[in-house]
Parts: structure tokens; sequence; C-alpha cells
């Protein structure tokens, strides 16, 4: 009898375990929140990509006493009416601040194309060709340089654009329909901000137009989201369509003149031919005495985007102003101590060593690094409650310094060519995957750094907590077995030191006089 | 008396690492005598070079052949004729064999603890045979911090898992036995050690679901030697619920839909003298999958039975 309760009470408890469901995010919490301040001055900042907001133009709005406005209110009035559910959860989704909610598309993009080529059955690589875009293999391949670039340039169109944006909003000072009619209901926190043109809708075009050229094979999935973003916008009570126009004009153009830099910044010869890779490498040995060598089977003739180095920087006008000095000769005193330092590390696998290189990994088929530091600083953009502008301020020049960090940091892979360490270290394995590049200096670190960099700038009382992070993605990569220390450490400074030429933009676009 | 122990069922993976999914006797039609335990340590290789991406079967040069050995202990007691208890750990390693592209460190440790209740419900006996059916549950958890999300070289799936079974067992008088179970393995979560993965979509969290299973096995073996000697043939099978697919030449990882179609072999031997031992030995292969490696595995153990507290001799 005791034995047959204990075995119901066994079967219970078994059984409401099985029962247990945890509730996983797939996108950053947060609801509408009140911002910290709208920023009023915000239309007179100066943008990057063009001389001032003004430069893109739009027509003046119709007053709010026209019948032309007041029948666009009535408009917005029977539509929220007829709102069906999805639509409330959209309108839930988007928020007041959709900046981060364009960025988490983004992160999610880069992680489902950041996947590595195969080989093909006769051991060849081909490589993702935008032409053909469906390949396969798929383009792109979403690597951390390409990553990089992509959150660069969406980041700063979306900044320039809610520039403009906010510049008109200012001059013409427009109310929302919430603000006209009482009986518009408003489903955000409110606050102040005029409504034409809707910063909503600049960042849903320039986001879709800047997201469907970085990954084409998205466009319709882009277009969709747009289309239930700028919807959302006339639901929440915020906008009316003659402000969704405007907005989307200014999101059209800022979009183009970004997406010109883009076809012209050298990245569409970053992946240069084995002919211009196998020079590289031999420039390097005949300099230097060592060469890196792929090791994977079937061993890939390129590395990664050799001449990544070459493409345009954002804020510094020569990359090899901020190439650093020369890693340690191998068989040299420095040189041999890692060897042992990494050999340690390898033998003594601690829960602590592991836990900090897994979670710095950020390796194929995740975010990347750049996409980990955007992660980071959305969460410190809400703890901040940081309106939209100010949050396209925070990635835009975050992504920057990252993808200037990143040129830099690859301009140093090609320059010295240096060997990972299991090319060097006889019987050597590691716990995190060695990439296809030369080890010096480590990428992780440079992100990393210029990131908790401009964070750090951004959000002074923080600086400890960014600057400890990017010390710890830097070591992660040694932990991992591939890197060398001087890798990390040089990378750390490089990344910082780079970050200075953005800071020193940020310093004087006037949101922080 | 004779030892029960059958052989060790490596089903429901998730990738790669067919990890002890409810031991052995829990599946199987015999039950303990009251107040006997019995003891069995078993070891296992199991090795694979194809696996399939999603249901394209495929190699892959970074990880060339992957190794895993089991060593493992396990014990089974009767509590009553009716209701048999166990407990088991295994120890796993993993590897790659050289030369391989991705100079991978294998992973090893304690794996997880499983205990498990097995209940006779039925057992008649007619005239030309024996029906019987049982009833098991079976819990299994990590016991040591290995890392899940090290595929293929992870030393298991890094989840509690309980494994609802039902057994049916007919054997004729001539010793011949036909088996069926079915079973749902409830899988839960098992943490990783990043924040973000992406699974047909970004998740921003360390918890990963690990997709639940159904499994199937279908048994035909027989007694010879007077019952000294059992050889059995196997056919299972064991389907996810939910899951995403491996993606292009990308790791596998413990959100995968993993199915897989397998045959095995199993033989039993029982000692006369010295009374209360015996061997086993097994050999199964993976032959169709999904999200699954391509596995072939090899296993044989020792297993020593006595009366814990009434000793018979």
């Amino acid at each position: 009898m005791k034995i047959l309760r204990l075995l119901l009470v066994v079967l219970v408890a078994l059984v409401t375990v099985t029962g247990c469901n945890m509730d996983l995010n797939t996108e950053l919490e947060y609801g509408s929140y009140e911002f910290s301040g709208i920023d009023q001055n915000a239309g007179t900042w100066k943008p990057i990509l063009i001389a001032a907001g003004s430069d893109i133009s739009i027509d003046p709005p119709t007053a709010e006493n026209s019948p032309q406005f007041l029948a666009e209110v009535n408009g917005v009035k029977s539509r929220i009416t007829l709102m069906s559910s999805d639509e409330k959860k959209s309108v839930a989704h988007w928020t007041n601040n959709s900046v981060i909610r364009w960025n988490e598309v983004a992160l999610g993009l880069i992680a489902k194309y950041n996947l590595i080529p195969g080989p093909n059955e006769d051991d060849s690589y081909t490589l993702p060709n935008p032409a053909n875009p469906a390949g396969p293999p798929a383009f792109p391949f979403a690597h951390p340089p390409y990553a990089s670039r992509a959150l660069a340039y969406l980041s700063v169109a979306q900044y320039d654009g809610l520039i403009s944006a906010w510049h008109y909003k200012f001059l013409y000072q427009r109310s929302a329909p919430y603000k006209v009619d009482a009986d518009i209901p408003h489903a955000y926190v409110s606050n102040n901000l005029p409504s034409y043109p809707s910063e909503g809708a600049v960042l849903a075009t320039v986001s879709r137009k800047i997201l469907t050229a970085m990954f084409p094979l998205e466009a319709e999935y882009l277009l969709r989201l747009e289309h239930e973003h700028l919807e959302s916008l006339i639901l929440a009570g915020e906008n009316v369509p003659s402000d969704l126009e405007a907005g989307k004009k200014i999101g059209e153009e800022i979009a183009n003149i970004a997406l010109a830099r883009a076809s012209n910044d050298g990245m569409k010869n970053a992946q240069a031919p084995k002919a211009v890779s196998d020079s590289l490498r031999a420039a390097a040995f005949e300099r230097f005495g060592w060469q890196w060598e792929n090791l994977e089977s079937p061993a890939r003739p390129v590395g990664l985007t050799p001449l990544f180095g070459k493409v345009k920087m954002w804020s510094v006008q020569n990359v090899e102003d901020t190439r650093p000095g020369l890693p340690p000769v191998p068989g040299s005193e420095v040189f041999e101590k890692d060897v042992k330092t990494l050999q340690d590390y390898a033998k003594n696998v601690t829960h602590e060593r592991r836990r900090i290189a897994n979670f710095w990994q950020d390796g194929l088929g995740t975010y990347t690094p750049p996409g980990h530091w955007n992660d980071i600083a959305g969460e410190f953009i809400l703890k901040y409650k940081f309106n939209s502008i100010r949050t396209a301020r925070t990635f835009a020049y975050m992504n920057m310094a990252i993808m200037d960090g990143g040129i830099s940091c690859w301009d140093a892979k090609y320059y010295y060519y240096y060997p990972r360490p299991i090319q060097m270290i006889k019987g050597f394995e590691t716990i995190a995957g060695t990439p296809n590049f030369p080890a010096y200096t480590s990428g992780h670190s440079v992100f990393s750094a210029a990131a908790a960099e401009v964070l750090t700038y951004l959000f002074p009382q923080e600086g400890n907590v960014f600057q400890k992070w990017a010390d710890e993605a830097a070591i992660s990569r040694v932990y991992g077995g591939i890197h060398w220390t001087f890798d990390a450490t040089v990378g750390t400074a490089q990344g910082r030191n780079v970050a200075q030429y953005t800071i020193d933009v940020a310093r004087f676009d006037g949101a922080d006089n | 008396m004779k030892v029960h122990f059958r052989q060790l069922i490596f089903l429901i993976g998730v990738f790669c690492m067919p990890y002890l999914s409810l031991a052995q006797t829990p599946t199987d039609g015999l039950m303990m005598p009251k107040g006997d335990i019995c003891f069995l340590f078993n070891f296992e290789y199991g090795q694979f070079d194809h696996y399939w991406e999603g249901e394209t079967l495929r190699k892959n040069g970074t990880i060339a052949k992957v190794q895993r050995r089991t060593a493992m202990v396990m014990a089974a007691y009767g509590i009553t004729r009716r209701l048999d208890a166990y407990v088991g750990l295994p120890y796993v390693s993993t590897n790659s064999t050289t030369p391989n592209g991705g100079k991978f460190a294998g992973a090893s440790g304690i794996q997880d603890l499983t205990l498990g209740l097995k209940y006779e419900a039925l057992r008649y006996k007619g005239e030309k045979g024996e029906l019987s059916a049982f009833g098991s549950v079976v819990f299994s958890t990590p016991v040591s911090n290995y890392l899940s999300d090290y595929q293929p070289y992870s030393i298991g799936i890094g989840a509690p898992q309980i494994d609802w079974r039902g057994i049916v067992e007919y054997e004729w008088n001539s010793g011949l036995y036909l088996r069926g179970n079915g079973a749902y393995i409830w899988k839960g979560y098992t943490q990783a050690e990043r924040e973000y993965y992406y699974n047909d979509g970004s998740y921003f969290t360390s918890w990963m679901d690990v997709p639940s299973a159904w499994t199937y096995e279908a048994v035909v073996g027989k007694w010879f030697m007077n019952k000294s000697l059992r050889a059995e043939f196997s056919y299972n099978s064991s389907i996810s619920t939910s899951g995403d697919d491996i993606r292009a030449y990308n790791a596998p990882q413990p959100t995968n839909k993993v199915n897989m179609d397998r045959v095995g072999v199993f033989a039993q031997y029982f000692f006369t003298n010295p009374k209360g031992l015996g061997l086993v030995a097994a050999y199964s292969r993976v032959i169709n999958g999904r999200n699954a490696p391509e596995l072939s595995v090899f296993s044989a153990g020792v297993t020593y039975q006595f009366g814990l507290f009434s000793p018979k001799n």
C-alpha cells in the first residue's frame, strides 16, 4: 500500500513536470514607454550622409483646420474601430520606439544568413553571388564584416532620416491625430512630438530599403514588415496617411543616398580572387617570414574578404593610420610563452573560461559580434528611455565605429597574414571554431572594444561595464583556443583607438550640447 | 534466477549523441524477483562519418569521423514481484578522428543520472505461451555541467527527460518471443552558454527547448540452451514532435528535430556457474534519419545478480 502511494506521488510529480513550459523570448521585451526627452532641436543635429536634415525636401502639410486634414483624421478614427486582433498585436509590437524593432529584424537576418558555404561534391567551393542571390549558396554570407556593414548602413540611414524628420516636425508643428481628436485612442505613452512627417514611416521605409539591398532574398518579407509597421502607425492614433507619405519620402531618399555610398564603398571587391589573395600572402611571407594557412578539409582557397581592409571607412581617412605594430615573431620568447598559455587553457578548460568562450563566441549561424553589441546597446537604450532619434544615433555611431574597427582589423589581418594557433602548435585542439582568416588582430576584440568605447561615450555612467565586457569578449577568443593573447590585447587597443575617430564626430553633431 | 538486463538502447538522440535514454531493463519484458539486485557494467563504442542534414545524408571534413565511448554502471532492484526500480549513470567521451578540418576538442564527463520504475500490469499464461504487459517511467537529468550546445561532441542533451512507456510481450513455449513497445519521451529545456540563437527566427535567451519524441520498437527474439542464451533482432523508430533542421554546413543544436530508424541485434548469456553472472553484447545501426548521425554502435557488458536481503544460496 505504501509503495502504491509512493508510486502515485512519483507519477503525479512527473506528469506535473512534463507540463512545465518556459517562455522563450523571440524579441526584446518592451512596450511603449515615456521618453526621457523628445529632443526638439534634433532637426539641427549634423547628419552623417547629408549636410543637414533640410537637404531632403517634403511638401508642407495641410493645416490642422483644413478639410483635407480633418477628413484624414476621421479616416483614422473609423479605421481604428475596425482594428483586428492581429493588428492590435502589431501595434503593440512596433510600439513607440521602432528603431530597436528594425534592429532586431536585421539581427535575425544576419543570423539567418551567417552560414559559411560548404564544399561541393568535388571539394571546390562556390562563393555567394549577389547577381544570383538564390544560389546555392545563398547571398549573402552574413559574416561579421558583412554584418557590421549592414548594421552601419541601416543605422546611419535611420539616423539621418530621423534628423530630417525632426527638422520638419518642428518646422511645421502639425499635431498627431490623437491630439486633434479626443475620440482617437492613442496606443502609446503620449509625448509632444509633432506628427508630420511620421518618424515611424521614415524608419519603416528606410529600414526596408537598406535591408532589402543587404538581404535581397528577403524583399517580400521586408515589404510585409514595412506594410505592417506603416499600418500600425495609423492604428496607434499616431499618424494620418499624409504623415506617412512624407515619412516614406524621406525614408526613400535617405536610403538611396546611403545605398549609393554602399555601392561604391569597395565591399564588392572585398572577397578578392585567389590571385590577389595569394599575392597578399606572398608579400607577408617575404616581409615577415610567416603566412597563415586555412587548415579546413577541403582547404578553402581564399580567406574571408581579404580586401575588407580597403573598404571606405566612416570616420577614418586612412586605414593605415590605425594599423597596429608587428606581432611577436614565431619562435621568440614572447611567442613561446603564449604557446604555453594557450596549451594551459586547452588542457584546463574551467567552467568559467568555457562560459566566457561560448558567451562571446557569436559564431556561424548567430548574429555575430557586431550583432551582439547591437543587442547589448538595445538594453541600455531602453534602460535610459531614449526616444527614437537618440536610439538611432546610438546605433549609428556604434555601428560606424564597429565597421571602421572591422576594416582596420582586416587591414591588419591581411597585411600581417599571421597564423592561427592550430597552425603553429602541433596537435592543438580548440573549443571554438577557427575562422577562415588570419589571426592578428582578433576581430572580436576590435569590434567589441570599438562598440564599448562608443557606448561608454553615450552612457558614461555604464562605462565600466562596457569596458569589462569588451575585455571579456577579447580574451574569450584566447580561451576558445583560436587566438593568441596578443591578437586580443592589441585588437582591444586598436578598437578603442579606431572608435575615437567616430566619437570625435559624435561630440560635435549638436546632440550633446 | 535469470539476469534481466537487456541491450543498451541508445535511441531518440539529439544529433550525434545517442545517450542513454531509458537504459535497458525498463523496456524489456522481464521482472526482477523481489529483493534481488542486479548490476550491469557496460562499455559502448559508437561512430559515424555521415549524418543527415535535414533529410540529406552528407559527410563533413570538419568533423571527419566522430567517435563516442560510454562506460556505464546500472542497477536494477525488485521492490516487489511486480515492481522494479532502476538507476544508471554513464560516463561519456567523444572526439573526432584525425586528421580533421575543424581541430575541435572532444568532450567527456559524467552524463545523466537515470531513475526508473517498471510495473508489471498483466501476466497471462495460456496453453501455447505467455502474454505480459508492462508500464514504465524513467526520469533522467544531467548531473554534471557538461555543455549540450557543443555538437556533435556534446555528451548529452543537457535536459531533464521523462520517458513514459508501454510494453507488450508474447512468448511461445518454444522460447520464441515478440515484443513491442512505444513511448512518449518528454524532454525539457537545456541551457546554452550564449544568450542568442537562431531557431527559424531569433531567440534572445540561453534556454533551448529540446523537442520531445515518440519512439516505437519491435523486437523478435528467442531463448536457446535451456534459457541460458537469448538473441534478439530489433527495429526502432523515433520521431521528434517539433524542432528545426540543421542548417547548411552548420553545426547541429539541441533544438533540432531528430528522427531516426535503427536496426539492432542483441544477445545475452547467463552462466550457470558462477551463478548470477551474465554477459550482454549488442550492435545497432541507424539506417535512416533526419538531423541524425548515421551511427553504428557496439556494446558489451557484464551483469551480476544476487539476492540483496535474502541470500538464496
